[in-house]
């Protein structure tokens, strides 16, 4: 059986209804107004929501980030979660870190020599697939097909696609990385974020 | 035949992406002319056509179009299919990077079609660099009366929104993707006849046409010259018209999306992406959901959609993989099957379990410990999770994997055997994973 397929991993507790803190910046909170006037229904706001609230929690969202997201759009905290879980772009098993490299290892980037780039980072970074460096700054991931085959054997970091990649342009990238302040994790939530916005509409 | 550049024939100028220079482009000449005509005017020009759905399935666009019902007794929606997802696929991300207004013009003009209020176009979380392309220019759309109200003073209101999908295959197929932009989780729902067809009951319930990226951009040319002008293309084949953009990929000299005529052969295709690292082997002329053919197949394939049938294949979404001699079909189908298990959304038991049953089976085979039988059983299981799931990703996880076995049987038999892969060279070697690189390793 591969290593990928988890079944039935833990999740954390939801908190209490009453523990609740609501952390949301005044820019999430116009953000997801305007986004309620896109759709008949506001349950459609979930899926946006959770992109708001990725960036609000820093990349990771927390029990406490997808029940603020239920409370906000008024949806029970089992639906949301159930939304939150069922899509791989969602952090919902644990904090990652400020920067995640996604490898795409899907039918052409194999055939390309993804395996090797894997290999490559697991060596460098010394951590394995779905792992996070003891310095917080790396996650790597094996991702399913990014639809850049052109770019075989490509890889994801925030919004950017980096590919043909190489083991040279892997040790480029990290030292880029390394030198990168923000988290390319919520950059990518909040560039996700914007793009559902009129010009209108932004904060 | 070289390219024939359709929707691709600006895509490289910075300035179609900009509605300044989309208009110096003819640009919008489409929905000028869809706005003076009658709506079912609209539709015939789209059946003239003999335009089908370029995401995959392949149905007459213009019977979608045609099936909402003609008197409005509820709100329309209009729905792209943006979330590109099958492996071996890219022309939508490029599409919607460079030529932006193609989308919008085609959209606007299905609007005024089927008389839809509003529209979504649905992204794959991964496509921030083309959802940021049409959002700047559905902006520049809404502050030139391309969209919103009273459209070019025609009358027609249309509000156009994008929304952002989070990684997940499942939400290509419509109606998960209906269930995904209605906030759910990306999961099928029951098809025709067993429930209505989403023209009289989609998004909320209410009559909703949805459509592929590719699809909407080529309304424009097809209103602008005319559906026999268009028909004319890809005459050569059975059914098959217009231009279709092939994403090539693999082990290929040039890979890159190419736009050709239906008609054309798949050596043809191949030619255009600069030829074969190697000895061609085997390719996967429409995404990964479709079945493999080889080297001798594809000598004789031609690019329509009856055609590629006759060599047991599909045109698919267009995603070809074309894959050399160092290619080990076992390990090319474990991770295709890895694929499907990994995205089987769940819901149908054949499917959730049957994929992951096939990933197991080939897991064992490709770490050297396949079972006599394992061919029988793969072949077993394929039959029983095709057909038998509410969306088609059984079915696309079932044929490649039977394709592989009847194409390639030998290669199968070996490496379940000899416990190791019969493509033995150092290059096989070199892009096998790590847990498998036992089975490749030379005695």
């Amino acid at each position: 059986m591969s290593e990928l397929i988890q079944v039935g991993a833990s999740r954390p507790k939801a908190p209490a209804p009453d523990q609740l803190e609501l952390r949301f910046s005044a820019k999430a909170i116009s953000e997801l107004a305007a986004l309620r006037t896109h759709y008949p229904d506001n349950k459609s706001c979930i899926l946006p929501g959770l992109w708001i609230a990725q960036r609000e929690y820093g990349g990771y969202l927390s029990p406490e980030a997808i029940a603020e997201v239920a409370h906000r759009l008024g949806h029970s905290y089992a639906e949301v979660e159930g939304v939150a879980t069922f899509y791989s772009m969602y952090t919902t098993a644990h904090a990652p870190g400020r920067h995640m490299i996604e490898v795409c290892t899907c039918l052409s980037c194999h055939m390309c020599g993804a395996y090797r780039i894997v290999d490559y980072l697991e060596e460098t970074l010394g951590i394995g697939l779905g792992e996070t460096t003891a310095d917080g700054m790396f996650t790597i991931h094996e991702v399913e097909c990014l639809d850049a085959c052109d770019r075989a054997p490509v890889l994801q970091v925030g919004d950017q696609y980096i590919g043909p990649v190489d083991t040279s342009a892997i040790d480029a990238l990290l030292n880029k990385l390394r030198g990168e302040t923000n988290s390319t994790v919520v950059q990518l939530a909040d560039s996700i974020v914007q793009v559902h916005l009129r010009d209108t509409e932004k904060a | 035949m070289a390219e024939h550049k359709l929707l691709f024939e600006f895509a490289h100028e910075s300035e179609f992406r900009t509605l300044h220079g989309y208009l110096a482009r003819k640009g919008y000449e489409g929905l000028k002319k869809a706005i003076g005509m009658d709506r079912q005017a609209v539709i015939d020009e789209m059946k003239a056509s003999g335009l089908r759905g370029r995401g995959g399935a392949g149905f007459p666009t213009w019977i979608k179009w045609n099936g909402i019902e003609k008197e409005k007794t509820k709100p329309h929606y209009l729905v792209c299919n943006a979330d590109e997802g099958e492996p071996g696929t890219f022309k939508d991300k490029q599409l919607m990077e460079e030529t932006p207004f193609l989308l919008i013009e085609g959209m606007t003009i299905a609007a005024h079609a089927v008389q839809a209020d509003c529209g979504y176009i649905y992204i794959r979380g991964e496509f921030v660099d083309a959802a940021k392309s049409l959002r700047a220019a559905i902006d520049e759309a809404y502050q030139h009366g391309y969209l919103g109200k009273n459209i070019l003073g025609s009358g027609l209101d249309f509000d156009l929104y994008l929304h952002m999908g989070a990684g997940s295959y499942e939400c290509g197929e419509e109606s998960a993707l209906m269930s995904s932009l209605m906030g759910e989780r990306g999961m099928p729902r029951l098809k025709f006849p067993h429930a209505p067809l989403p023209t009289v009951a989609g998004l909320w319930d209410h009559p909703t046409i949805i459509n592929n990226v590719e699809t909407y951009a080529c309304a424009p040319s097809i209103i602008k010259n005319g559906g026999e002008w268009y028909a004319t293309l890809g005459a050569s084949t059975k059914n098959s018209r217009g231009t279709k953009i092939f994403s090539v990929s693999g082990h290929v000299n040039k890979p890159g999306n190419f736009e050709i005529e239906f008609g054309t052969s798949l050596m043809e295709l191949l030619e255009l992406a600069g030829g074969m690292q190697g000895e061609l082997k085997m390719c996967v002329p429409g995404g990964s959901s479709v079945p493999m053919i080889n080297a001798e197949d594809c000598q004789k394939a031609i690019i329509g959609y009856e055609e590629m049938g006759e060599v047991g294949s599909m045109v698919g979404s267009g995603g070809c993989m074309f894959f050399n001699e160092h290619t080990c079909i076992v390990s090319f189908t474990w991770r295709t099957a890895q694929f499907y298990a990994l995205e089987s959304c769940g819901k149908c038991t054949p499917c959730r379990e049957g994929t992951k049953w096939m990933l197991q089976i080939l897991d064992r085979i490709v770490r050297g410990n396949g079972q006599p039988g394992d061919m029988d059983l793969l072949m077993s299981i394929t039959k029983q999770i095709d057909g038998r799931s509410f969306c088609g990703l059984g079915d696309a996880a079932a044929w490649p994997v039977a394709g592989a076995i009847k194409k390639f049987p030998h290669e199968f038999e070996y490496f379940i055997q000899h416990g190791r892969s019969m493509v033995d060279t150092p290059e096989a070697r070199a892009l096998a994973p790590r847990l498998h690189q036992r089975a490749f390793s030379s005695v």
